[in-house]
């Protein structure tokens, strides 16, 4: 019975092929290293999932906000632990980032034929520190409505384009109900998306050339 | 890179795969144990210290000291760093724009800087010394960040210029230094590129700890913010008490200001009518408290109009008022003022006093009003402050707090009224002065700890 | 030897699907508490509400009337509507009847129809009769009522629940 439902669904769906090429690769020795990088991926999966459950309650408006995420905390049940896991992922996720670009730095696994797998690793690190940024506004406490404040005036002090791109940052001259929205948006839409397909960029190049090995004195 | 490398480098990779491992299951196991790792991590964090929460978001309240998350601080603090910088700091986008833009881009176009086929550390010294720099002024810049950079005051402020060539002379020399031994040297820099960072990785490391330990004393950060319900209310009522009280009563039943200089007399609404309550909305009433009715004699309350109030503290206020008053709420269950005492039991002054203060006293006890000076925001001040003071002795039933609040007026030596009974417009419950008289006769302890010695003494007679 | 090495990489795949379960469940069990949490609180009584003094309600006649209760939902304290008809039978204090005006279908509004003496819903044609008995259409149950009492000055105040008529 079983066999028969693999192997039709094989036929169709190639999951033979698959475990061939995606999970039965031959791979240089291994190093717990080597785990940064599927860390980070845990990670951002986490950070999607308790994200996607905290807008089941989360409101982005001025007026809510605040009073929304102390309900998650303090009224839903297991809403500090949903909430708690997303706080301390996001830093989590910054430092494992962070950590995985110092070792991919250190072992010079950028070199040929990775040039591109670590350019989009870049582009994924800013990303992360992207969504460490707009996630910080979303509650909307004192601390996030002032950092963000000084954080915004920094893009505004580009020469000559700072008054436009601090108005495009904030959705006008000040922080407000639009830039709270416009954050949310980028948030939860806009940089997870372009994380998302990053992300897939990057394990593809990472399949098609290998993990890379340890260097020793030969390289 | 020529054909005849890339040849090479791939030959390398495949003797690697012969000696290495499957990716299913050997690396994927590794991976999910670090995983497993993370997430128990998180949960330990998640359940055991939680999320701090600051106060509501309040554009009046100017305040507020703005910190970025901490993966930010180093940036934030190379800021106020560069800033200190004359001629040079005064150019903003340097430090904003120009030097993250551009570590940014070489981060991201490494592998077009970094040609060099060579992968082994060793062959690679100016690239990992520059990242090593990197890192540990980021580290010690996010451990000094919290620290003011300037102390204000004239005089050498050591902490000061500690973070100064620690966070910004010592990297600068050093990154300078690199990269003229690496293009002067060319092949014979490498022992000196690396003396160099370690040289200038301890020094940073020297002057953080410097800059620490010089650093001045900074103010612990405010009480915790009322979070539950029963929390926010307790916390409207206080703010309440002192703000509100004077003029609108404890109930927010007085229709007649009576007692409050310059508004005796004036006529108002109950605010705990339905009248009230029933047609203004929450976000009305904190407008009414922001703003005030200046015309009608309401002071602004709110910090964005001059008061004392922020947002978050009027919101507090008004949750009271909707709950205490409003008959479509109901009142959860709120904790007692204070725990209440058992036979023989000693009261003290931070479990029972001073929030009975705060609730009852400090309303006109407190600068700014017309006490005679007595003010009861401190254990200090209320023993010993007062044109009259003492007001309290220990053992003293005949101490001033003690007959005022009892309905004993002070007589001067005229028979007239110095001191009228206390609160002047309704008596404490009975059970309250009785909080206040078991404090006195025992002394004032001040702690609950002082408190509980008292009480365990077989005979607590009161000292002649 | 070879035997040993393929039990290890057994035990590494079991493992590996283990934590895997662990991980998914430790999250996935209070995910759905926490999204049913509101579903899991119970409905709160309100206090009763006075709707009016008994002589201005005229007897023998459907007087409609609508009260409102302000909720606690979540964060939000939100107002909403109910309303229903009051009957008095007669001049005695106690001899009244409070319907709802939520259909008992799918919680439209019905109106009292005096030509057709019952009460009509607009959205699927159900037909109440005077006591709140289903006299068509697709209602299951009769029109909910209201508890009440009258004090000493007349005034009529009910308990804003509304409670199950008996077929």
């Amino acid at each position: 019975m079983w066999q028969k439902l693999y192997t039709w669904l094989d036929e169709r769906l190639g999951l033979g092929d698959m475990y061939a090429n995606l999970l039965d690769r031959p791979e240089p020795k291994g190093n717990w290293w080597n785990t940064l990088g599927s860390a980070s991926l845990f990670l951002f999966i986490l950070q999607g999932a308790t994200g996607i459950f905290l807008t089941v309650y989360y409101t982005p408006s001025p007026d809510h906000a605040y009073d929304s995420i102390t309900y998650i905390m303090n009224d839903v049940a297991f809403g500090w632990l949903i909430r708690g896991i997303h706080h301390w992922g996001a830093s989590l996720m910054v430092l494992v980032v962070f950590i995985h670009m110092v070792r991919v730095f250190v072992t010079a696994s950028y070199k040929y034929p990775r040039e591109l797998t670590w350019l989009i690793g870049v582009g994924l690190l800013l990303l992360t520190l992207g969504m460490g940024f707009t996630g910080y506004l979303l509650p909307w406490h004192q601390m996030a409505y002032w950092a963000t404040t000084v954080g915004t005036q920094i893009a505004g002090s580009v020469p000559f384009l700072g008054e436009f791109i601090l108005k495009a940052l904030r959705g006008g001259p000040d922080l407000s109900a639009l830039t709270l929205q416009r954050f949310f948006s980028a948030h939860i839409w806009m940089l997870p998306a372009l994380l998302a397909g990053l992300i897939g960029v990057h394990l593809y190049l990472i399949i098609r050339h290998g993990e890379s090995h340890f260097p020793d004195e030969e390289d | 890179m020529n054909e005849e490398t890339k040849k090479t480098i791939s030959e390398k990779y495949e003797r690697e795969l012969q000696k290495g491992e499957r990716f299913w299951p050997d690396s994927i196991f590794k991976d999910v144990v670090v995983s497993l790792g993370l997430f128990v991590l998180l949960l330990l964090l998640a359940t055991f210290v939680g999320v701090h929460t600051p106060p509501k978001a309040d554009p009046s309240d100017t305040s507020y000291i703005p910190r970025p998350e901490w993966y930010f601080l180093f940036l934030f603090k190379f800021l106020a760093l560069y800033g200190q910088i004359p001629v040079l700091g005064k150019i903003e986008f340097i430090a904003t724009v120009i030097i993250p833009g551009a570590a940014i881009l070489v981060l991201t176009l490494l592998p077009f800087i970094e040609k060099s086929p060579y992968r082994h550390y060793g062959k690679r010294v100016l690239p990992i010394s520059v990242m090593a720099l990197f890192i540990v002024s980021m580290v010690t810049l996010t451990m000094i960040a919290d620290i003011p950079t300037t102390s204000g005051t004239d005089g050498v402020y050591v902490a000061g210029i500690a973070q100064t060539i620690g966070g910004l002379v010592v990297p600068g020399l050093a990154f300078l230094g690199l990269f003229i031994m690496a293009f002067t040297l060319k092949q014979k820099a490498k022992k000196g590129m690396i003396w160099t960072t370690v040289i200038a990785s301890v020094l940073m490391v020297v002057f953080t700890g410097l800059t620490l330990v010089y650093a001045p004393t900074v103010e612990a950060e405010a009480a915790e913010v009322p979070v539950t319900l029963p929390d926010q209310i307790t916390a409207g009522q206080d703010l309440y008490s002192v703000h509100c009280v004077e003029c609108h009563g404890d109930d927010g039943s007085v229709s007649v200001i009576e007692g409050v200089e310059g508004l005796e007399g004036e006529e108002l609404t109950p605010i705990n009518s339905r009248d009230v309550l029933y047609t203004i909305t929450d976000s009305a009433m904190q407008e009414v408290i922001a703003y005030g009715r200046p015309t009608a004699g309401m002071n602004p309350f709110g910090k964005a109009y001059g008061g004392e109030l922020t947002r978050s503290e009027i919101d507090y206020i008004v949750t009271f008022m909707r709950y205490a008053w409003d008959d479509r709420f109901e009142m959860p269950p709120v904790k007692p003022l204070y725990p209440a005492l058992a036979e023989g039991e000693v009261p003290s002054y931070d479990v029972h006093i001073a929030p009975i203060v705060k609730r009852y006293c400090i309303s006109c006890h407190r600068a700014g009003k017309e006490n005679n000076n007595y003010l009861m925001g401190t254990y200090d001040e209320i023993l010993h402050s007062g044109d009259n003071g003492p007001n309290v002795a220990a053992g003293d039933p005949e101490s001033i707090l003690l007959l005022t609040i009892q309905g004993t007026p002070i007589l001067d030596d005229n028979g007239d009224e110095l001191i009228g009974t206390m609160p002047p417009n309704k008596q404490l419950k009975a059970d309250i002065i009785d909080v206040f008289l078991r404090w006195v006769m025992a002394g004032m302890p001040q702690t609950a700890e002082e408190a509980a010695a008292l009480s365990t003494a077989p005979l607590p007679t009161p000292t002649p | 030897m070879s035997g040993s090495h393929l039990s290890r990489r057994d035990f590494m795949k079991a493992a590996t699907g283990a934590v895997g379960g662990v991980i998914t469940a430790a999250l996935g069990i209070p995910v759905i508490g926490f999204l049913i949490a509101p579903a899991l609180r119970e409905d709160k009584a309100g206090a009763p509400i006075a709707v009016g003094k008994l002589e201005d309600i005229p007897v023998g006649k459907f007087h409609p009337f609508s009260f409102t209760i302000t909720k606690v939902n979540g964060w939000e304290r939100t107002a909403s509507n109910y309303g229903g008809f009051i009957l008095r039978n007669s001049e005695a204090p106690d001899d009244i009847l409070i319907l709802s005006s939520r259909c008992t279908h799918l919680s439209c509004t019905v109106n009292w129809n005096e030509s057709a003496n019952a009460f009509l819903c607009p959205c699927h044609d159900a037909k109440f009769g005077p006591e709140g008995q289903v006299l068509d259409g697709p209602p299951p149950e009769p029109l909910g009522h209201f508890e009440y009492s009258v004090d000493d000055q007349g005034v009529l105040t009910i308990v804003p629940v509304e409670l199950k008529s008996e077929a």
